[in-house]
Protein backbone atom coordinates (compact mmCIF):
# COMPACT_ATOMS: atom_id res chain seq x y z
CA UNK A 1 0.00 0.00 0.00
CA UNK A 2 1.22 3.49 -1.20
CA UNK A 3 1.46 6.58 0.90
CA UNK A 4 -0.74 8.43 -1.38
CA UNK A 5 -2.89 5.64 -1.24
CA UNK A 6 -3.33 5.53 2.54
CA UNK A 7 -3.54 9.37 2.52
CA UNK A 8 -6.84 8.66 0.44
CA UNK A 9 -7.97 6.11 2.74
CA UNK A 10 -7.52 9.20 5.62
CA UNK A 11 -9.55 11.29 3.28
CA UNK A 12 -12.52 8.69 2.67
CA UNK A 13 -12.29 8.04 6.07
CA UNK A 14 -12.79 11.70 7.09
CA UNK A 15 -9.02 10.83 9.56
CA UNK A 16 -7.79 13.88 11.07
CA UNK A 17 -7.57 15.31 14.52
CA UNK A 18 -10.94 15.79 15.10
CA UNK A 19 -12.16 12.50 14.10
CA UNK A 20 -9.07 10.83 16.17
CA UNK A 21 -10.26 12.49 19.71
CA UNK A 22 -13.43 12.09 18.49
CA UNK A 23 -13.24 8.56 18.01
CA UNK A 24 -11.03 8.12 21.41
CA UNK A 25 -13.77 10.04 23.29
CA UNK A 26 -16.39 7.45 22.34
CA UNK A 27 -14.38 4.36 22.61
CA UNK A 28 -13.65 6.23 26.63
CA UNK A 29 -9.90 6.08 25.82
CA UNK A 30 -8.53 8.19 28.75
CA UNK A 31 -4.84 8.98 29.33
CA UNK A 32 -4.90 6.54 32.45
CA UNK A 33 -5.87 3.45 29.43
CA UNK A 34 -2.38 4.74 27.82
CA UNK A 35 -0.72 4.93 30.95
CA UNK A 36 -1.95 1.10 31.65
CA UNK A 37 -0.95 -0.51 28.25
CA UNK A 38 2.37 1.38 28.27
CA UNK A 39 2.67 -0.40 31.43
CA UNK A 40 1.94 -3.98 30.23
CA UNK A 41 4.53 -3.69 27.70
CA UNK A 42 7.17 -6.30 29.62
CA UNK A 43 4.59 -8.11 30.08
CA UNK A 44 2.96 -8.40 26.60
CA UNK A 45 6.83 -9.19 25.17
CA UNK A 46 6.98 -11.81 27.74
CA UNK A 47 4.06 -13.62 26.77
CA UNK A 48 3.30 -12.58 23.11
CA UNK A 49 5.14 -14.55 20.88
CA UNK A 50 3.49 -17.44 22.73
CA UNK A 51 -0.30 -15.86 22.39
CA UNK A 52 0.59 -15.87 18.68
CA UNK A 53 1.14 -19.37 18.55
CA UNK A 54 -1.96 -20.66 19.60
CA UNK A 55 -3.73 -17.83 17.87
CA UNK A 56 -2.33 -19.95 14.79
CA UNK A 57 -3.53 -23.04 16.20
CA UNK A 58 -7.42 -21.54 16.11
CA UNK A 59 -6.20 -19.97 11.90
CA UNK A 60 -4.31 -23.17 10.35
CA UNK A 61 -6.99 -25.36 12.16
CA UNK A 62 -10.08 -23.78 10.26
CA UNK A 63 -10.04 -25.49 6.73
CA UNK A 64 -11.36 -22.01 5.56
CA UNK A 65 -8.73 -19.88 6.82
CA UNK A 66 -5.68 -22.63 6.23
CA UNK A 67 -5.80 -21.37 3.08
CA UNK A 68 -5.03 -17.58 3.69
CA UNK A 69 -1.76 -19.34 4.17
CA UNK A 70 0.29 -21.55 1.54
CA UNK A 71 3.35 -22.43 2.61
CA UNK A 72 5.31 -22.71 5.83
CA UNK A 73 7.02 -19.51 5.40
CA UNK A 74 4.31 -17.30 4.59
CA UNK A 75 2.76 -18.59 8.18
CA UNK A 76 6.55 -17.95 9.94
CA UNK A 77 6.79 -14.52 8.33
CA UNK A 78 2.82 -13.58 9.50
CA UNK A 79 3.37 -14.42 12.83
CA UNK A 80 6.20 -11.92 13.23
CA UNK A 81 4.28 -9.51 11.39
CA UNK A 82 1.44 -10.36 13.88
CA UNK A 83 3.91 -10.31 17.53
CA UNK A 84 5.00 -6.88 16.29
CA UNK A 85 1.37 -5.64 15.61
CA UNK A 86 0.12 -7.12 18.82
CA UNK A 87 3.48 -5.57 20.56
CA UNK A 88 2.08 -1.97 19.74
CA UNK A 89 -1.04 -2.33 21.36
CA UNK A 90 0.75 -1.55 24.42
CA UNK A 91 1.66 2.15 23.97
CA UNK A 92 0.73 5.65 25.34
CA UNK A 93 -0.93 7.28 22.82
CA UNK A 94 -2.45 7.02 19.57
CA UNK A 95 -2.04 9.70 16.82
CA UNK A 96 -2.56 9.88 13.12
CA UNK A 97 0.58 8.32 12.16
CA UNK A 98 -0.56 5.07 14.23
CA UNK A 99 -3.67 5.44 12.22
CA UNK A 100 -1.87 5.17 9.00
CA UNK A 101 -0.22 2.32 9.78
CA UNK A 102 -3.17 0.64 11.04
CA UNK A 103 -5.19 1.62 7.46
CA UNK A 104 -3.19 -1.21 6.04
CA UNK A 105 -4.61 -3.84 7.98
CA UNK A 106 -8.01 -3.65 6.84
CA UNK A 107 -6.84 -2.51 3.82
CA UNK A 108 -4.55 -5.71 2.74
CA UNK A 109 -7.13 -8.15 4.45
CA UNK A 110 -9.60 -7.25 1.67
CA UNK A 111 -7.06 -7.10 -1.01
CA UNK A 112 -6.55 -10.69 -0.01
CA UNK A 113 -10.24 -11.73 -0.30
CA UNK A 114 -9.59 -12.12 3.82
CA UNK A 115 -13.59 -11.94 5.05
CA UNK A 116 -13.96 -9.62 7.93
CA UNK A 117 -15.79 -12.39 10.22
CA UNK A 118 -12.39 -14.28 10.17
CA UNK A 119 -10.01 -11.03 11.47
CA UNK A 120 -12.84 -10.25 14.04
CA UNK A 121 -13.02 -14.51 15.28
CA UNK A 122 -9.08 -14.41 15.54
CA UNK A 123 -9.31 -11.24 17.52
CA UNK A 124 -11.98 -12.67 19.82
CA UNK A 125 -8.90 -15.77 20.47
CA UNK A 126 -6.55 -13.19 20.84
CA UNK A 127 -8.71 -11.11 23.82
CA UNK A 128 -9.25 -14.67 25.73
CA UNK A 129 -5.43 -15.55 25.33
CA UNK A 130 -4.39 -12.11 27.02
CA UNK A 131 -7.03 -11.86 28.61
CA UNK A 132 -6.35 -15.26 30.86
CA UNK A 133 -2.69 -14.46 30.97
CA UNK A 134 -3.28 -11.21 32.58
CA UNK A 135 -5.58 -12.69 35.23
CA UNK A 136 -3.19 -15.49 35.74
CA UNK A 137 -0.55 -12.81 36.05
CA UNK A 138 -2.51 -10.70 38.64
CA UNK A 139 -4.22 -13.51 40.77
CA UNK A 140 -3.10 -11.49 43.61
CA UNK A 141 -4.42 -8.08 42.30
CA UNK A 142 -7.79 -9.05 40.67
CA UNK A 143 -8.29 -5.20 40.82
CA UNK A 144 -5.55 -4.50 38.63
CA UNK A 145 -6.28 -7.27 36.42
CA UNK A 146 -9.94 -6.05 35.67
CA UNK A 147 -8.46 -2.69 34.40
CA UNK A 148 -5.49 -3.22 32.34
CA UNK A 149 -8.28 -6.23 30.69
CA UNK A 150 -10.58 -3.17 30.02
CA UNK A 151 -8.16 -0.91 28.81
CA UNK A 152 -6.91 -3.95 26.04
CA UNK A 153 -10.62 -4.24 25.36
CA UNK A 154 -10.80 -0.86 24.38
CA UNK A 155 -7.95 -0.41 22.30
CA UNK A 156 -8.72 -3.19 20.25
CA UNK A 157 -12.30 -2.25 19.78
CA UNK A 158 -10.82 0.60 18.64
CA UNK A 159 -8.29 -1.28 16.29
CA UNK A 160 -11.19 -3.18 14.66
CA UNK A 161 -13.42 -0.13 13.99
CA UNK A 162 -10.21 1.55 12.00
CA UNK A 163 -9.83 -1.62 10.05
CA UNK A 164 -13.52 -2.62 9.36
CA UNK A 165 -13.69 1.14 8.36
CA UNK A 166 -10.69 0.50 6.06
CA UNK A 167 -12.09 -2.73 4.73
CA UNK A 168 -15.41 -1.05 3.85
CA UNK A 169 -13.38 1.76 1.82
CA UNK A 170 -11.63 -0.32 0.06
CA UNK A 171 -14.45 -2.14 -1.04
CA UNK A 172 -16.81 0.57 -2.33
CA UNK A 173 -13.48 1.61 -4.19
CA UNK A 174 -13.21 -1.76 -5.97
CA UNK A 175 -16.58 -1.20 -6.66
CA UNK A 176 -15.99 2.14 -8.11
CA UNK A 177 -13.71 0.92 -10.22
CA UNK A 178 -15.38 -1.51 -11.12
CA UNK A 179 -18.58 1.01 -12.22
CA UNK A 180 -15.63 3.07 -14.01
CA UNK A 181 -14.66 0.51 -16.41
CA UNK A 182 -18.12 -0.76 -17.17
CA UNK A 183 -18.73 3.15 -18.10
CA UNK A 184 -15.78 3.35 -20.28
CA UNK A 185 -17.31 -0.05 -22.35
CA UNK A 186 -21.13 1.19 -22.38
CA UNK A 187 -21.03 3.69 -25.22
CA UNK A 188 -19.51 1.84 -28.09
CA UNK A 189 -20.00 4.23 -31.24
CA UNK A 190 -20.27 1.88 -34.31
CA UNK A 191 -19.26 3.03 -37.51
CA UNK A 192 -21.73 1.55 -39.97
CA UNK A 193 -20.80 3.01 -43.18
CA UNK A 194 -18.97 6.30 -44.30
CA UNK A 195 -20.32 9.05 -42.25
CA UNK A 196 -22.66 7.03 -40.68
CA UNK A 197 -22.30 6.15 -36.45
CA UNK A 198 -24.18 4.19 -34.43
CA UNK A 199 -24.47 3.97 -30.72
CA UNK A 200 -26.25 1.66 -28.96
CA UNK A 201 -27.41 2.58 -25.46
CA UNK A 202 -27.94 -0.47 -23.25
CA UNK A 203 -29.29 -0.71 -19.81
CA UNK A 204 -29.75 1.96 -17.51
CA UNK A 205 -29.65 6.02 -18.45
CA UNK A 206 -28.63 7.93 -15.05
CA UNK A 207 -27.51 11.58 -14.86
CA UNK A 208 -23.43 10.37 -15.48
CA UNK A 209 -24.60 8.07 -18.48
CA UNK A 210 -26.83 10.87 -20.43
CA UNK A 211 -23.91 13.22 -19.86
CA UNK A 212 -21.20 10.72 -21.54
CA UNK A 213 -23.61 9.68 -24.42
CA UNK A 214 -23.85 13.19 -25.42
CA UNK A 215 -20.36 13.88 -25.42
CA UNK A 216 -19.27 10.76 -26.74
CA UNK A 217 -21.66 11.80 -30.06
CA UNK A 218 -21.07 14.85 -30.40
CA UNK A 219 -16.75 14.07 -30.30
CA UNK A 220 -17.44 11.00 -32.78
CA UNK A 221 -19.74 13.39 -34.86
CA UNK A 222 -16.90 15.22 -35.76
CA UNK A 223 -14.21 12.89 -35.72
CA UNK A 224 -15.88 10.91 -38.13
CA UNK A 225 -17.26 13.88 -39.68
CA UNK A 226 -20.60 11.69 -39.88
CA UNK A 227 -23.72 12.91 -41.60
CA UNK A 228 -25.83 10.90 -39.73
CA UNK A 229 -26.06 9.46 -36.24
CA UNK A 230 -27.96 6.35 -35.19
CA UNK A 231 -28.67 5.93 -30.98
CA UNK A 232 -30.50 2.66 -30.34
CA UNK A 233 -32.51 2.36 -27.11
CA UNK A 234 -33.93 -1.24 -27.68
CA UNK A 235 -31.94 -2.26 -24.52
CA UNK A 236 -32.66 0.86 -22.37
CA UNK A 237 -34.30 -0.24 -19.39
CA UNK A 238 -37.17 2.63 -18.92
CA UNK A 239 -37.42 5.66 -20.95
CA UNK A 240 -38.83 8.13 -18.73
CA UNK A 241 -39.26 11.77 -19.08
CA UNK A 242 -35.98 12.56 -18.32
CA UNK A 243 -34.93 10.04 -20.23
CA UNK A 244 -36.75 11.49 -23.48
CA UNK A 245 -35.36 14.36 -22.20
CA UNK A 246 -31.92 13.84 -22.52
CA UNK A 247 -32.75 12.14 -25.96
CA UNK A 248 -34.24 15.50 -27.04
CA UNK A 249 -31.53 17.27 -26.01
CA UNK A 250 -28.79 14.71 -27.29
CA UNK A 251 -30.51 14.89 -31.01
CA UNK A 252 -31.13 18.72 -30.71
CA UNK A 253 -26.79 19.51 -30.15
CA UNK A 254 -26.29 16.63 -33.24
CA UNK A 255 -28.15 18.75 -35.35
CA UNK A 256 -26.29 21.81 -34.26
CA UNK A 257 -22.97 20.38 -35.54
CA UNK A 258 -24.99 19.59 -39.20
CA UNK A 259 -25.66 16.26 -38.40
CA UNK A 260 -29.05 14.26 -38.71
CA UNK A 261 -30.09 12.21 -35.24
CA UNK A 262 -31.61 8.92 -36.29
CA UNK A 263 -33.57 7.14 -33.18
CA UNK A 264 -33.89 3.33 -33.52
CA UNK A 265 -35.45 0.71 -31.11
CA UNK A 266 -38.41 1.93 -30.06
CA UNK A 267 -40.74 -0.46 -28.85
CA UNK A 268 -44.67 -0.53 -28.69
CA UNK A 269 -44.48 -0.38 -24.92
CA UNK A 270 -41.88 2.69 -24.79
CA UNK A 271 -44.28 4.18 -27.83
CA UNK A 272 -47.07 4.44 -25.70
CA UNK A 273 -45.59 5.02 -22.88
CA UNK A 274 -43.89 8.26 -23.85
CA UNK A 275 -47.05 9.46 -25.16
CA UNK A 276 -48.89 8.96 -22.10
CA UNK A 277 -46.12 10.66 -20.08
CA UNK A 278 -47.34 14.03 -22.75
CA UNK A 279 -43.52 14.04 -24.20
CA UNK A 280 -43.12 16.05 -27.21
CA UNK A 281 -40.59 14.17 -29.11
CA UNK A 282 -40.86 16.99 -31.90
CA UNK A 283 -39.12 16.28 -35.41
CA UNK A 284 -36.67 13.78 -34.15
CA UNK A 285 -36.46 10.55 -36.71
CA UNK A 286 -37.75 7.30 -35.25
CA UNK A 287 -37.59 3.82 -36.28
CA UNK A 288 -38.72 0.95 -34.27
CA UNK A 289 -36.60 -1.61 -36.35
CA UNK A 290 -32.88 -0.97 -36.51
CA UNK A 291 -32.24 -1.71 -39.87
CA UNK A 292 -35.24 0.86 -40.74
CA UNK A 293 -32.83 3.23 -39.32
CA UNK A 294 -30.14 1.88 -40.92
CA UNK A 295 -31.72 2.11 -44.21
CA UNK A 296 -32.86 5.82 -43.79
CA UNK A 297 -28.90 6.80 -42.68
CA UNK A 298 -27.79 5.52 -46.27
CA UNK A 299 -30.95 7.02 -47.93
CA UNK A 300 -29.32 10.27 -46.18
CA UNK A 301 -26.23 10.10 -47.18
CA UNK A 302 -27.35 9.18 -50.77
CA UNK A 303 -26.54 5.42 -50.53
CA UNK A 304 -29.04 3.28 -50.82
CA UNK A 305 -29.18 -0.65 -49.91
CA UNK A 306 -30.67 -2.62 -52.48
CA UNK A 307 -31.92 -6.51 -53.17
CA UNK A 308 -29.47 -8.80 -55.00
CA UNK A 309 -31.60 -9.76 -58.11
CA UNK A 310 -32.65 -6.05 -58.44
CA UNK A 311 -29.36 -5.41 -58.72
CA UNK A 312 -28.43 -7.75 -61.26
CA UNK A 313 -32.35 -6.26 -63.29
CA UNK A 314 -30.39 -2.93 -62.93
CA UNK A 315 -27.50 -4.26 -64.61
CA UNK A 316 -29.19 -5.96 -67.12
CA UNK A 317 -31.22 -2.99 -67.90
CA UNK A 318 -27.66 -0.60 -67.76
CA UNK A 319 -26.47 -2.94 -70.38
CA UNK A 320 -29.29 -3.04 -72.46
CA UNK A 321 -29.41 0.50 -72.71
CA UNK A 322 -25.64 0.71 -73.81
CA UNK A 323 -26.37 -0.49 -77.19
CA UNK A 324 -29.07 1.76 -77.29
CA UNK A 325 -26.96 5.22 -76.63
CA UNK A 326 -24.79 4.07 -78.95
CA UNK A 327 -27.25 4.62 -81.97
CA UNK B 1 -42.93 -16.26 7.59
CA UNK B 2 -45.85 -15.55 6.03
CA UNK B 3 -49.15 -16.87 7.47
CA UNK B 4 -51.59 -18.94 4.91
CA UNK B 5 -54.77 -17.58 7.30
CA UNK B 6 -54.18 -13.63 7.48
CA UNK B 7 -54.25 -11.27 4.69
CA UNK B 8 -50.94 -11.28 2.56
CA UNK B 9 -50.93 -7.74 1.19
CA UNK B 10 -50.13 -7.16 4.82
CA UNK B 11 -46.71 -8.71 4.70
CA UNK B 12 -45.53 -7.82 1.42
CA UNK B 13 -44.51 -4.18 1.75
CA UNK B 14 -41.23 -3.29 1.06
CA UNK B 15 -39.42 -0.12 1.70
CA UNK B 16 -36.53 0.82 -0.38
CA UNK B 17 -34.50 4.09 0.90
CA UNK B 18 -33.82 6.65 -1.49
CA UNK B 19 -30.17 8.38 -0.82
CA UNK B 20 -28.18 8.33 -4.25
CA UNK B 21 -29.18 8.28 -7.48
CA UNK B 22 -29.05 4.01 -7.78
CA UNK B 23 -31.35 4.03 -5.34
CA UNK B 24 -34.15 4.82 -7.67
CA UNK B 25 -32.30 1.68 -9.89
CA UNK B 26 -32.99 -0.40 -6.85
CA UNK B 27 -36.74 0.86 -6.41
CA UNK B 28 -37.65 0.22 -10.26
CA UNK B 29 -36.06 -2.81 -10.17
CA UNK B 30 -38.11 -4.11 -7.10
CA UNK B 31 -41.69 -2.58 -8.62
CA UNK B 32 -40.08 -5.12 -12.40
CA UNK B 33 -39.89 -8.17 -10.12
CA UNK B 34 -43.10 -7.75 -8.07
CA UNK B 35 -44.84 -6.77 -11.32
CA UNK B 36 -43.80 -9.76 -13.11
CA UNK B 37 -44.63 -12.04 -9.99
CA UNK B 38 -48.04 -10.44 -10.03
CA UNK B 39 -48.29 -11.48 -14.10
CA UNK B 40 -48.73 -7.25 -15.42
CA UNK B 41 -48.79 -7.42 -18.75
CA UNK B 42 -46.34 -5.68 -20.77
CA UNK B 43 -47.54 -2.41 -20.82
CA UNK B 44 -48.94 -2.09 -17.41
CA UNK B 45 -45.80 -2.87 -16.44
CA UNK B 46 -44.04 -0.59 -17.97
CA UNK B 47 -46.77 2.22 -17.31
CA UNK B 48 -45.39 1.37 -12.84
CA UNK B 49 -41.80 1.01 -13.39
CA UNK B 50 -41.69 4.54 -15.92
CA UNK B 51 -43.99 5.73 -12.67
CA UNK B 52 -41.05 4.70 -10.23
CA UNK B 53 -38.73 5.67 -12.32
CA UNK B 54 -40.44 9.49 -12.31
CA UNK B 55 -41.61 9.67 -8.77
CA UNK B 56 -38.78 8.28 -7.26
CA UNK B 57 -36.12 10.57 -9.20
CA UNK B 58 -38.40 13.38 -8.13
CA UNK B 59 -37.36 12.36 -4.04
CA UNK B 60 -33.86 12.31 -5.20
CA UNK B 61 -33.34 15.93 -7.14
CA UNK B 62 -36.27 17.87 -4.98
CA UNK B 63 -35.87 16.12 -1.42
CA UNK B 64 -32.29 14.52 -1.45
CA UNK B 65 -33.97 11.42 0.17
CA UNK B 66 -37.20 10.08 1.18
CA UNK B 67 -38.30 6.26 0.84
CA UNK B 68 -40.45 4.77 -1.66
CA UNK B 69 -42.66 1.51 -0.55
CA UNK B 70 -43.50 -1.11 -2.42
CA UNK B 71 -47.03 -2.91 -2.06
CA UNK B 72 -47.86 -6.21 -3.58
CA UNK B 73 -51.90 -6.26 -3.56
CA UNK B 74 -53.09 -9.11 -4.31
CA UNK B 75 -56.61 -9.52 -2.96
CA UNK B 76 -58.08 -12.91 -4.91
CA UNK B 77 -59.67 -11.87 -8.36
CA UNK B 78 -57.67 -8.30 -8.02
CA UNK B 79 -54.06 -7.84 -8.16
CA UNK B 80 -51.87 -4.86 -8.77
CA UNK B 81 -49.21 -2.88 -7.31
CA UNK B 82 -48.89 0.12 -4.67
CA UNK B 83 -46.50 2.30 -4.45
CA UNK B 84 -45.99 5.28 -1.71
CA UNK B 85 -42.99 8.15 -2.64
CA UNK B 86 -42.58 9.99 0.73
CA UNK B 87 -40.01 12.66 0.98
CA UNK B 88 -39.74 15.52 3.92
CA UNK B 89 -38.51 17.38 1.12
CA UNK B 90 -40.05 21.12 -0.05
CA UNK B 91 -43.08 19.68 -0.93
CA UNK B 92 -45.00 21.37 -4.43
CA UNK B 93 -45.96 24.98 -4.13
CA UNK B 94 -48.20 25.19 -6.87
CA UNK B 95 -49.85 22.16 -7.63
CA UNK B 96 -52.63 22.34 -9.80
CA UNK B 97 -50.15 24.20 -12.23
CA UNK B 98 -47.70 20.98 -11.97
CA UNK B 99 -49.95 18.85 -12.33
CA UNK B 100 -50.99 20.19 -15.78
CA UNK B 101 -47.39 19.54 -17.02
CA UNK B 102 -44.72 21.74 -18.18
CA UNK B 103 -43.51 23.46 -15.24
CA UNK B 104 -40.08 22.38 -13.69
CA UNK B 105 -37.76 23.97 -11.28
CA UNK B 106 -35.49 20.89 -12.05
CA UNK B 107 -34.55 21.51 -15.34
CA UNK B 108 -36.08 18.68 -16.82
CA UNK B 109 -39.28 18.67 -19.46
CA UNK B 110 -41.88 19.28 -16.27
CA UNK B 111 -43.76 16.29 -17.49
CA UNK B 112 -42.91 13.82 -14.42
CA UNK B 113 -46.01 14.18 -12.13
CA UNK B 114 -48.41 14.69 -15.02
CA UNK B 115 -47.17 11.78 -17.03
CA UNK B 116 -47.32 9.24 -13.65
CA UNK B 117 -50.87 10.60 -12.87
CA UNK B 118 -51.94 9.93 -16.74
CA UNK B 119 -49.93 6.39 -16.33
CA UNK B 120 -51.66 5.16 -13.13
CA UNK B 121 -55.07 3.85 -11.96
CA UNK B 122 -55.49 5.66 -8.56
CA UNK B 123 -52.96 8.75 -8.12
CA UNK B 124 -52.81 10.53 -4.99
CA UNK B 125 -51.09 13.25 -3.62
CA UNK B 126 -50.52 14.88 -0.25
CA UNK B 127 -47.87 17.54 -0.16
CA UNK B 128 -47.11 20.35 2.04
CA UNK B 129 -44.74 23.37 1.25
CA UNK B 130 -41.56 22.84 3.64
CA UNK B 131 -43.16 19.70 5.06
CA UNK B 132 -42.70 16.81 1.80
CA UNK B 133 -44.55 15.35 -0.03
CA UNK B 134 -46.46 11.57 0.00
CA UNK B 135 -47.80 10.43 -3.13
CA UNK B 136 -49.52 6.84 -3.54
CA UNK B 137 -50.00 5.26 -6.87
CA UNK B 138 -52.39 1.84 -7.82
CA UNK B 139 -51.59 0.38 -11.07
CA UNK B 140 -54.04 -2.61 -11.29
CA UNK B 141 -53.06 -5.68 -13.59
CA UNK B 142 -55.49 -6.09 -16.67
CA UNK B 143 -58.27 -8.37 -16.04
Amino acid sequence: MRRDEIDQYMDILNFDEYELRSRLEFFEITDDDFRCLAGLRDFASKYTEEIVEKLYELILGHPETRTFFPDAETVERVKRKQTEYFMKLFRENIDLDYIRDRLRIGFVHEKIGMPPKWYLGAYRRYLQLITDRLIEEYRDRPDLAEQYVRSIEKIIFFEMAVSIDTYIAAHVETVTRHKEAIRELSTPVIKVHDRVLLLPVIGTVDTHRAQQIMETVLLEIVEEQAKVMIIDIAGVAVVDTRVADHLIRTTKAIRFLGAEAILTGISPNVARTVVQLGVDIGEIQTTNRLADGIELALHEIGKAITPKNQEKHLEKARQQERPGEKR
Amino acid sequence: MRDAGHDSSQDAKESIRIVEEADIITARQRVRATAQELGFDSFAASAIITITSELARNIWVYAGRGEVVVERIDKGARKGIGLQFIDQGPGIVDLPKVLKGGLSRGGGLGLGLSGSKRLADEFDIDTQPGKGTHISVVKWKAR
